[in-house]
């Protein structure tokens, strides 16, 4: 297996779900994951270590979702999604939470899109810094009130109580 | 917050079966480079032919008037203002691998400050040179006959008038909404920063 291929297996999943929740469009997600693994290939060999390969592939990945601003309009979040039954396998109650951790996630601005949804791939803090280009006091500031934002809205729409 | 890991559960749901194979994404990869390779060889071979047609044609071509000599260099020098700025545009394209998402949108907003100096500027000054050189171009050729004269430069003047004010207006006015629309999303993801 080559290291384009490893590196495909290993980051495709999460690159996907961090374009979904900017995006909130499945289609749209794909073509955003797409994009970002033909701009890896391109560029791994000129790529000097200067950060971690998840950074690169993540700041990749984050600057073609910002990029997608000048082509597509925010996607209305009071509807749900009409591809709900291919967002996830699991049973309806999980695909409903799903449906809304998108939707509440799209209510946000676009850098605090990029954030939680790097959060939420469990990325460190230092690393979010290094991909949104904040410093690390800031990043764990916005962290802070992201979080608030959405467990408020999840509380709203009567989940976590 | 204490729900940041019920989050994360339902966050990794997300079916991801939807994506290609290793395999298939190669494929798409390599046909990509080939199709992109292809058409970036074309237009630059386009480009570089009807420079290289105008110099061997103020080359080859005996003029016996200033004003034939003066209209080849204009257009030349409007062929040389439109190549170099798209090849900056170009080359500015290529330079940006590995930014972070703040030095990502500045790109984005000096690329767009660069789009608008072009149609503002650059076109202007290129399109200038063009109506000036294709007017004195064509007097050698059509002034030993006044009527062919009168109807060579009756249709030229039409033309470069109608793209003056027809075509390059309409396609600025376009063009100007358009640019101020990304201006005003790109100029609000900044101040996120």
């Amino acid at each position: 297996m080559t290291g384009f291929e490893e590196i495909y297996l290993q980051y495709s999943p999460q690159v996907f779900r961090v374009c979904m929740g900017y995006i909130n469009d499945y289609e749209q997600a794909r073509d955003l994951t797409q994009e970002t693994f033909i701009a890896v290939w391109q560029n791994l060999s000129s790529f000097k270590n200067q950060s971690k390969i998840s950074t690169w592939i993540f700041r990749i990945a984050t600057n073609n979702c910002l990029k997608a601003i000048e082509k597509v309009k925010r996607i209305p979040t009071i509807e749900l999604p009409v591809n709900l039954p291919e967002l996830t396998e699991g049973t309806g109650q999980q695909q409903q939470q799903l449906t809304l951790l998108y939707n509440c996630i799209a209510e946000l601005e676009e850098t605090e899109r990029i954030i939680i949804s790097l959060v939420l791939e469990d990325l460190p803090q230092a690393e979010i810094a290094a991909i949104v280009g904040l410093s690390d006091v800031n990043t764990r500031v916005k962290i802070h009130r992201i979080k608030e934002k959405l467990s408020t809205k999840f509380k709203q729409h009567g989940q976590f109580e | 917050m204490d729900n940041l890991n019920d989050l994360k559960k339902i966050w990794l749901t997300a079916k991801t079966d939807c994506l290609p194979n290793t395999d298939e994404m190669v494929r798409t990869m390599k046909t990509y480079r080939n199709r992109k390779l292809l058409k970036k060889a074309v237009l630059t071979t386009i480009a570089v032919l009807l420079v290289a047609f105008l110099v061997v044609t103020a080359v080859y071509y005996t003029s016996t008037m200033v004003t034939t000599r003066v209209g080849e260099a204009c257009m030349l020098v409007a062929a040389i203002i439109l190549l170099s700025s798209n090849l900056n545009s170009l080359k500015r394209a290529y330079k940006l691998k590995n930014c972070t998402n703040k030095e990502f949108v500045e790109h984005l907003q000096s690329g767009q400050r660069g789009r608008i100096r072009f149609y503002k500027k650059t076109q202007f000054i290129a399109f200038v040179f063009i109506s000036i050189g294709l007017l004195l171009y064509l007097y050698e050729m059509v002034y030993p006959n006044l009527v062919a004269g009168v109807i060579i430069y009756s249709v030229t003047i039409i033309w470069l008038l109608i793209n003056w004010l027809v075509v390059r207006p309409k396609a600025f006015k376009r063009q100007t909404r358009k640019f101020n629309e990304s201006m005003e999303k790109i100029e609000k993801l900044s101040k996120q920063f």
